[in-house]
């Protein structure tokens, strides 16, 4: 078995030092009318080459840009679509961050690549795989407002959502990237539609071609889904273990037929765990991932840390999982 | 009702008191003064004077709007977490976290026991009450928010860490009462993020209150209520200060179908928005809040904390609060 090291998504786009303020102080600079565009590329640029470097140095295999560019995990992909606006900020799970929320007004249409153009610039200034995150069509549909008659239903906003984030994915693909991972927090809220979710789901499995699809859910326990989660058609199943005491023995016991992202590392809390648990922990599962990769990530993106916290986190998940590699 | 308890505590308010949920903009020339502080170009003193200067000009603007409970503004505060964080032992302030889009703040670390050394809030709530012969509401951040809000390296979970901070929450109410508050005011905006966890919460704020002769207000905002409601009525505080405009007065709805059974300070103008509402907006918001709360328990304020509004747009809105309350005043009377 492989084990292979990664980020779960976004890194800290902010540090204590000056050259680590470059992205704040010159989006704030934009707002009084004192930078353009492209210099908030070019700060976006600096702070994602940073976010990698500080990855491969803590010694991760595969790398994420950081999500550096997003406002939000919901209002980067469903605010560049023609038929939305932006709208007030609501909380994002049990997190102090604050998202703002999609209006739909129109129907929704994809006009341009999102995130291709970012994956590229990553992949140039790693050495390193990167592996390109994107917020899943479940997700961005629950978070979003409808203005417009036929969005009142769910579906339709899951499925026009997945239309979309298809062509995403499948542009991806194309370009020859192993692993996309597809961020689905929202089945964790209560009354979740399981159905519209999977069909989500499916519709970017469908647009996978060569790359393999990873499914990661956060900010929940997903230890009743489990069953059904590895039903899903997607190659790597990530789990947050920080929720659910109980989800170790349920994987031990059950198995798995999926490659599993093993969220084990909290991406929210400063405190490094224990190791002797998190050795504990890997020990009952490795043997049951049927499978011949598995991941040891954290269980969110990082940028809830302090960014030298966050570089902490990654050592510490380095350190543990360097007793596992084959 | 809660009207006996405040008059037991030597308190007697008009029909539709009216107070403020906390903070209030610093003015310019505070706000300088702060950053040049961090750089190390005043003094610690220089910047209290300045403070102190600021505290005094809103005690008098309020008192000059007819505000009738007043509050300190939080003149010395920088964010409502840390600045308990900063004065209690066992926490570390760490560095910079996103709160969104460009925004960032310091995330405090519990990194040992945590500990009440000494008064925090009681100077500034003496000086501003000094100031004043109207009530002047002790401000603190509740437990069971400071929790949720802090990195947590010490205590084995969030129930520990929670009920912890509750007991040392509760030396800094006592000093307040003796130093003579009689509104005490402890907030938990935190309140409805996980509704699983609102038993906690309710614990956590009985230490702080219980048989502390005192009337207390919880603020809460920006949460799903709905969640936690009526649930959320089991909190030992006499008064829950929601922010209501914001969300169109929904919560009402729920009030209609399980009685609140409080006294409900009423949030009815929108902090987050550059639009001063006009009188009989608010009028027509007191009036719906009085169908489903009865007269003696309302009392009116705006939906949150007003320091994001520049000093003019605070005083504008809370003058429209006044207008209001004194227009339904008169027809009530
Ligand atoms: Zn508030």
């Amino acid at each position: 078995m492989n084990l292979i090291l990664t980020n779960a998504g976004s890194y800290p786009r902010i540090g204590d030092s000056p050259e680590l303020q470059v992205l704040r102080q010159t989006l704030a600079r934009f707002d009084r009318g004192e930078a353009s565009e492209a210099d908030i590329r070019r700060a976006e640029d600096e702070m994602v080459r940073r976010a990698i470097t500080e990855q491969i140095e803590a010694g991760l295999d595969v790398v994420t840009d950081g999500q550096i560019r997003w406002y939000d995990p919901i209002s980067h992909l469903a605010g560049k679509l023609r038929g939305t606006k932006i709208n007030g900020l609501l909380r994002y799970f049990d997190t102090n961050f604050y998202f703002r929320q999609p209006v739909i007004v129109d129907r929704l249409v994809r006009e341009r690549p999102i995130l291709l153009e970012e994956y590229r610039y990553a992949r140039s200034v790693s050495s390193r795989p990167v592996k390109p995150v994107l917020t899943g069509p479940y997700t961005l549909a629950v978070f979003s407002l409808v203005e417009r008659g036929e969005y009142r239903d769910l579906e339709r906003r899951v499925e026009d959502y997945a239309a979309a984030l298809a062509a995403e994915v499948a542009e991806l693909a194309a370009e020859g990237v192993e692993l996309i991972q597809v961020d689905e927090p929202a089945i964790v809220l209560e009354d979740a539609a399981f159905d519209l979710f999977a069909a989500g789901i499916r519709a970017l499995a469908e647009a996978k071609g060569a790359a393999r699809l990873a499914l990661y859910i956060s900010f929940g326990d997903v230890s009743t889904l489990y069953a059904q989660l590895q039903e899903l058609p997607v190659d790597v199943l990530g789990l947050d273990f920080t929720y659910s005491p109980q989800l170790v023995e349920r994987v031990a016991v059950e198995g798995s037929a999926k490659a599993l992202g093993l969220g084990l590392i909290d991406g929210r809390n400063t405190k490094l765990e224990p190791e002797a648990e998190v050795t504990a922990a890997l020990e009952r599962l490795l043997p049951a991932i049927h499978s011949d990769v598995a991941y040891l990530n954290p269980s969110t993106g990082l940028e809830f840390l302090p960014r030298d916290r966050a570089f902490r986190k990654l050592r510490h998940l380095v350190t543990i999982g360097m007793r596992f590699k084959s | 009702m809660s009207r006996e308890k405040l008059r037991a505590l030597g308190i007697d308010l008009p029909l539709l008191p009216t107070t403020s949920v906390g903070s209030f903009p610093k003015p310019e020339e505070l706000q300088r003064a702060r950053a040049q502080w961090a750089r190390g170009l005043i003094s610690r003193d220089e910047l209290e004077r300045l403070e102190r200067r600021a505290t005094e000009f809103w005690i008098r603007t309020q008192e000059e709007l007819g505000i009738d409970v007043l509050v300190d503004g939080e003149q010395y505060r920088g964010d409502m977490v840390t600045y308990f964080a900063e004065n209690m032992r066992g926490f570390e302030i760490g560095g910079l976290v996103r709160s969104y889009g460009n925004r960032y703040y310091r995330k405090p670390i519990i990194v040992s026991e945590v500990r009440w050394e000494r008064p925090i809030t009681v100077p500034w709530w003496r000086f501003a009450q000094g100031l004043t012969t109207r009530p002047v509401k002790g401000m603190l951040t509740g437990p069971y928010t400071v929790m949720d809000w802090s990195f947590n390296e010490y205590y084995p979970d969030r129930r520990a860490t929670c009920l912890a901070l509750a007991r040392e929450i509760r030396k800094e109410v006592e000093a307040l009462i003796e130093a003579g508050a009689r509104i005490i005011q402890i907030d938990e905006p935190a309140l409805s993020v996980r509704p699983s966890e609102l038993g906690l919460a309710r614990e956590a704020m009985q230490i702080v209150t219980e048989g502390l002769p005192a009337y207390f207000i919880s603020h809460a905002c920006y949460g799903a209520f709905e969640k936690i409601y009526p649930d959320m009525l089991a909190l030992p505080v006499d008064n829950f200060d929601l922010e209501m405009s914001n969300s169109n007065l929904d919560l009402l709805e729920h009030f209609k179908r399980f009685p609140f059974t409080k006294d409900l300070s009423f949030g009815v103008v929108d902090v987050h928005s550059h639009v001063i509402e006009d009188v009989e907006t608010v009028v027509a918001r007191i009036r719906q809040g009085l169908e489903v709360v009865p007269t003696e328990a309302l009392w009116i304020d705006p939906d949150c904390g007003l320091k994001t509004r520049t000093v003019e747009e605070a005083i504008a809105k809370l003058r429209v609060i006044v207008e209001a309350v004194t227009r339904v005043r008169a027809a009530l009377a």
